[in-house]
């Protein structure tokens, strides 16, 4: 934080330090460009979506711009809020029919959208003066014109409140559920946190940067024309944000740096000989050292190697540098791809081996509680009485009848077991139940409101929550900001809140940590809250992924296989967690294989088999029923 | 009347080799779920290369079958370079990347080796029009959409009839269950990458005669059939070709009514109509994700 | 024929395997049984190359397997019937079949007579043959199953691996896939049996393994291991 003020302060005094307006301007779309890549690296390193219109999109926000102040003389003030809106709306236009179906969807819609705003800013001359360009001089503030010097303050401070906004975005509900869906896309939506919304909100909040950066980038170069906006500058913007390192803000701010100075650096010759063989040899001594150290392999440095010498030498070969500016760009791409995967930024933080600080030292709160709350207002909550109601559910996949003709009622404040051999259906049934399969047929009533045709994450917004036989957990997130995920449904907060940290924003975070711990507390993580998923042992895994669950202050909890892969202690610890479960009043279906876990905490069982129920009943009933020792062991005396 | 006819016509033409194009893109994308989004630089190196040898004196019907192996070398050069370490990584964004790399690599190797001018393609058949339904045609359109269809149905019949072309389809099918039996299933999707450039550089050989050729030609084209692809569905063969002549005669018609400047709009357009009402695209089937 | 030494595998962080080790002698028909998540398919994946074994050998025919690739593997003669079915649903019953034998047809196993293999194979199956040419995908479950061992059996393997043969069909299905085992067995193919079905994997083998929380716990003759209390122990929990 205090080297972020630091720089901030000396970028600050440049212009007093160099009065070479050369300079000025290029620190000055330095930063421009970094506002746009705060906001991509929203969708490219949060969402992990690639948006190959960038470039467009920041021609849309300078030609708001240039088109507003030209056609209507318009005030900066205006201008301003204008380009980030019209931009946003654009991106709205593009996100909502791209990001429906999960492929590479976004990224062939969003580069035609490139093309054809560069073919209808040259077309569309009436508006913007085609390939003539418009001028732009710089704005008035209070009635004077802006001088060079004011000018770059005010962008330096808009780069600095687009960093505080996009910072607070992300450590808010906000960024948990780009990050989420990028873990776990169906964890996500059985979360409450729905796929496709939030894919669309990242890419519109994108969108609305790149205009602001598009509306400045005006101002700065006082003259716009179509022929910027090209697929060059797209790829330049995602090369910036790979290369500078996904996931931080310094990262962008030096891919932006990056992207101005190299094409500069680009059309010298001489100094790309003596660039590209430094890098040669800073390679291969890096290298000899890395294998060395026993870090890497030959093997996996011969190809870095090879490519910086073969680079060196063919830059003594060129006679023009220009020509192949492309090629250069390309091959960096591909380096930075696969070598550099958390850009220049991420590389160095490994190598100092920062453990991410994954946010602050937690502790429970001192009053320990529970902290599970029930959907408390259910109306007409009886104790006893169906929760669900499953009749004649039918399940085909092609010729496959999955679930055929089920029928299941559940009984509020029970744990209800559901059991049967490998491939009777018991998944099926649970992915019908949480929305993620749409029945063939049949009906399937929860709290008096139909399940089907409507989708996971609202399902599990009216009291439905589950977890999964492969864990499913965000992995890249800590044990409490998993849990937080499935707080999500808790914060009314919207995108300004969060931006301007209001009190009610400020609540609404403070209570979810709060919370959060309480029900890490509940199934014994809490002191884990700060660990990585990805790192906790199996079990805890499992527990976590119930705490998770539990967020959602569900009605009835579907628990999926959770005692698979449990050693005994683990399987004890599991049973009275889920006992304690359902005496605060919430229903539990369980599938289980470990026959001891279900005979000794369900209320009810159901067998299915080849997709059928065969028995139902109290447990000790259905372990005698013949039907069901023939289903497992086979027919008896064949 | 006429004109409207001749409109027709042309977008067929043109609508047939975005459908060709747009075919490559199903190939990789059902075998291995990615394209190559540098498929229209392949199309362009296929041109080249066929202005070459046409140029060395090779005879337009020799030229044909050696774009095809060059296509298939560099197809094959995409996919060990650029995609199969994506895969193996399972980054979608990988094999993005690198695919535009590779694209702008040989684009921008192709304006130093052939120039940034616009070159004229000898057209190997007489340029004059012929009369068809009373509206003009050229021969050489005629033979694009010919040698298209020939094409996509040869790849249909490689598939259904050999046993190298059940494998690619067992493979689309079911990777994991075509590795038991005895496929190697990387070997497939290298192919079906050199199979991919080789239909478009086979592309693009037909249709420089018709257009200006030169190392910017393929980029546009390239998007247009991603169009195609979504409007007729990535699995879906039959139906990119509706797709590709529908977007064709929207395009041609645009240009003619409207303006030549916005031709390329529709395209556009009708993507995102598509993505917004059925996204599996006209003819393709919503799969259904088993969790 | 096939040797497995210490075998320990398992998904990611899951080690589901902790060192087993088993024999299938050639010609012989072995069964490995045990509850759900008690490591059989992950036994089977390991051996057939789905997935790479964390620890121990795997051994064909004294070659070892384990590391290899699945369609590696497979050229060996190796053939896996896996798990939920897999067969190929856009392309018809006899395009199946016929890539059942696809290392035969290029040159990677010995050829023999592949058409003669595919009439058999449908006299095998009869509800096969009623079917040739329809789209796997639309099978029901059980023929679907019956796809998947006749498709394995096309490879004219070494070693036949089933993986629950029996699951999602209906009990007269059932008995016509263990008769077709057994038929199998009567012609001398190798078998590495996983099933539920105890009672009645048990009643076709030789030899059986029992596996309970990817351990070996009981192994013996067949016969022995079906009057075993045991075994039905491992499946419906202690005490019953």
């Amino acid at each position: 934080m205090l080297s972020l003020v630091v720089f901030l302060a000396l970028l600050a005094a440049a212009p007093l330090y160099t009065s070479n307006p050369y300079y000025i301007h290029m620190i000055g779309t330095i930063m421009i460009y970094a506002i746009l890549l705060f906001g991509l690296d929203i969708v490219v390193g949060y969402t992990g979506q690639v948006s190959l219109g960038h470039a467009g999109l920041f021609g849309v926000g300078s030609y708001t711009a240039g088109v507003m102040f030209m056609k209507l003389g318009a005030p900066l003030w205006l201008i301003i809020p204008a380009s980030v809106c019209v931009t946003a709306a654009f991106g709205a236009l593009l996100a909502l029919p791209a990001l429906r179906v999960t492929g590479p969807y976004l990224a062939m819609v969003t580069l035609a959208f490139g093309t054809i705003i560069q073919i209808l800013i040259n077309e569309m001359t009436f508006l913007t003066e085609g390939p003539l360009g418009i001028k732009v001089p710089k704005p008035d503030l209070f009635g004077a014109k802006l001088t060079e010097h004011e000018f770059y303050w005010l962008v330096l401070a808009l780069m600095a409140l687009s960093l505080v906004v996009v910072d607070r975005i992300l450590r808010s509900q906000l960024g948990r559920a780009f990050e989420a869906l990028r873990g776990s896309p169906v964890a996500s939506d059985c979360m409450g946190v729905s796929v496709y919304r939030y894919k669309v909100y990242a890419f519109v909040i994108s969108a609305g940067f790149a205009g602001l950066s598009g509306c400045l980038y005006a101002y700065s170069e006082q003259y716009i024309s179509p022929n910027t906006y090209n697929f060059e500058l797209t790829v330049l913007f995602l090369l910036a944000v790979i290369m500078g390192g996904r996931k931080t803000r310094s990262g962008a701010m030096l891919g932006a740096a990056i992207i101005v100075i190299l094409p500069k650096l680009l059309d010298d010759l001489e100094m790309f000989r003596q660039v590209s063989s430094v890098l040669a040899v800073l390679m291969l001594v890096g290298a000899i050292v890395a294998i060395a150290k026993k870090i890497t392999t030959p093997r996996a440095m011969a190809i870095p190697v090879v490519g910086t010498l073969a680079l060196a030498a063919f830059s003594f070969w060129l006679q023009s540098i220009t020509d192949w500016r492309l090629s250069i760009f390309g091959l960096m791409i591909l380096f930075v791809v696969y070598y550099l995967q958390d850009g220049i930024v991420g590389f160095f933080r490994k190598l100092t081996s920062r453990k991410t600080s994954r946010g602050e030292a937690y502790h429970a709160p001192s009053d320990a509680k529970d902290a599970i709350t029930v959907a408390a207002s259910a109306s007409g909550k009886e104790v006893g009485g169906e929760l669900l109601i499953a009749k004649s559910v039918l399940m085909q996949f092609g010729g496959l009848k999955a679930l055929n003709d089920v029928d299941l009622r559940i009984q509020r404040g029970t744990i209800h077991g559901l059991i049967g051999p490998n491939g009777s259906g018991k998944s099926t049934m649970m992915n019908v139940l949480t929305g993620i399969y749409v029945p063939t047929a049949g009906s399937i009533e929860f709290c008096g409101r139909s399940v089907v045709e409507r989708s996971s994450a609202d399902i599990a917004l009216s009291g439905i929550a589950r977890t999964f036989q492969n864990v499913q957990l965000f992995g890249e997130m800590t044990a409490l900001q998993n849990v937080q995920v499935g707080l999500h449904h808790t914060f009314n907060s919207n995108l300004l809140d969060v931006a301007l940290n209001t009190p009610r924003y400020q609540r609404e975070d403070e209570s979810a940590i709060a919370r959060g711990m309480g029900l890490l507390n509940f199934v014994g993580l809490a002191d884990l809250a700060g660990e990585e998923a990805r790192n906790l042992p199996y079990g805890k895994q499992r527990l976590l992924e119930i705490a998770r669950a539990l967020a959602l202050d569900p009605q009835l909890l579907l628990l999926d296989e959770p005692a698979a892969g449990l050693t005994a202690p683990d399987i004890k610890e599991l049973i009275a967690i889920i006992r304690k479960i359902r005496d605060h009043g919430i229903t539990v279906i369980l599938i289980e294989h470990h026959m001891d876990v279900v005979m000794s905490v369900c209320d009810a069982v159901s067998v299915l088999d080849f997709g059928q129920k065969i028995a139902e009943g109290k447990p000790a009933e259905v372990q005698a029923n013949e039907k069901v020792i023939e289903a497992y062991l086979g027919a008896p005396a064949v | 009347m006429e004109i409207l006819l001749q409109l027709v016509y042309s977008g067929i033409a043109l609508g047939m080799i975005y459908a060709v194009i747009a075919f490559g893109y199903q190939l990789t994308f059902q075998t291995s779920d990615t394209l190559n989004f540098g498929q229209g630089d392949a199309l362009m190196l296929g041109a080249m290369v066929g202005l070459t040898l046409v140029n060395q004196g090779v005879n337009y019907w020799v030229m044909l079958p050696l774009v095809i192996i060059f296509g298939m070398l560099q197809g094959a050069v995409v996919e060990r370079i650029g995609v199969q370490p994506a895969i193996k990584i399972k980054s979608e964004f990988g094999w993005i990347m690198s695919t535009i790399a590779l694209g702008i690599i040989f684009k921008n190797v192709a304006e130093n080796v052939w120039g940034r001018d616009d070159l004229k393609f000898p057209s190997p058949l007489p340029e004059a029009p012929m009369q068809f339904l009373g509206a003009n045609v050229l021969p050489m359109e005629v033979l694009v959409v010919v040698g298209a269809v020939l094409m996509m149905l040869g790849v249909e019949f490689f598939n259904r009839k050999t046993i190298y072309g059940k494998a690619v389809v067992a493979t689309f099918n079911d990777r994991d269950a075509a590795k038991l039996m005895g496929i190697n299933t990387g070997l497939v999707i290298t192919f079906s990458y050199a199979l991919s450039s080789a239909t478009a550089g086979f592309a693009g050989a037909l249709i420089a005669p018709l257009t200006l050729t030169g190392a910017t030609m393929g980029s546009v084209l390239g998007l247009k059939a991603f169009a195609v692809a979504i409007i007729g569905g990535l699995t879906s063969g039959l139906g990119i070709i509706v797709g590709g002549i529908i977007l064709g005669i929207a395009e041609t018609t645009t240009g003619f009514y409207i303006s030549t400047g916005y031709k390329d709009v529709p395209g556009l357009v009708l993507l995102l109509m598509v993505l917004a009402l059925k996204p599996a695209g006209l003819f393709g089937k919503t799969a259904i994700k088993k969790v | 024929m096939l040797s497995i030494k210490n075998l320990e595998a398992g998904y990611g962080k899951v080690q589901v395997l902790h060192g087993i080790s088993m024999e299938v002698p050639k010609g012989k028909v072995v069964t490995l049984i045990g509850s759900n998540g008690a490591g059989k398919t992950t036994t089977m994946r390991a051996i057939s190359g789905m997935i790479s074994p964390t620890a121990g050998e795997i051994s064909l025919n004294g070659k070892r397997t384990d590391g290899m690739e699945s369609f590696t593997i497979a050229k060996l003669g190796l053939a896996h019937s896996p798990e939920g079915r897999r067969v190929f649903a856009t392309m018809s019953v006899t395009d199946n079949l016929t890539l059942g034998a696809f290392p035969r047809l290029t040159g990677s196993r010995p050829k023999g007579d592949v058409q003669g293999d595919l009439e058999r194979a449908m006299e095998l199956f009869p509800r096969l043959k009623e079917r040739r040419n329809q789209l796997a995908g639309t099978l029901s479950g059980g023929e679907q199953q019956m796809l998947a061992m006749a498709r394995a059996v096309m490879l004219n393997p070494e070693i036949v691996l089933l993986d629950e043969p029996s699951m999602g069909l209906a009990p007269i299905l059932v008995e016509e896939v263990f008769r077709i085992i057994a038929d199998l067995k009567s012609r001398g193919v190798t078998m590495l049996l996983v099933e539920q079905f105890a009672a009645a994997a048990l009643k076709v083998a030789d030899y059986g393994y029992v596996l309970e929380n990817g351990r070996i716990s009981v192994h013996g003759n067949a016969a022995q291991l079906q009057n075993d209390p045991a075994v039905k122990a491992a499946y419906l929990g202690g005490g019953h």
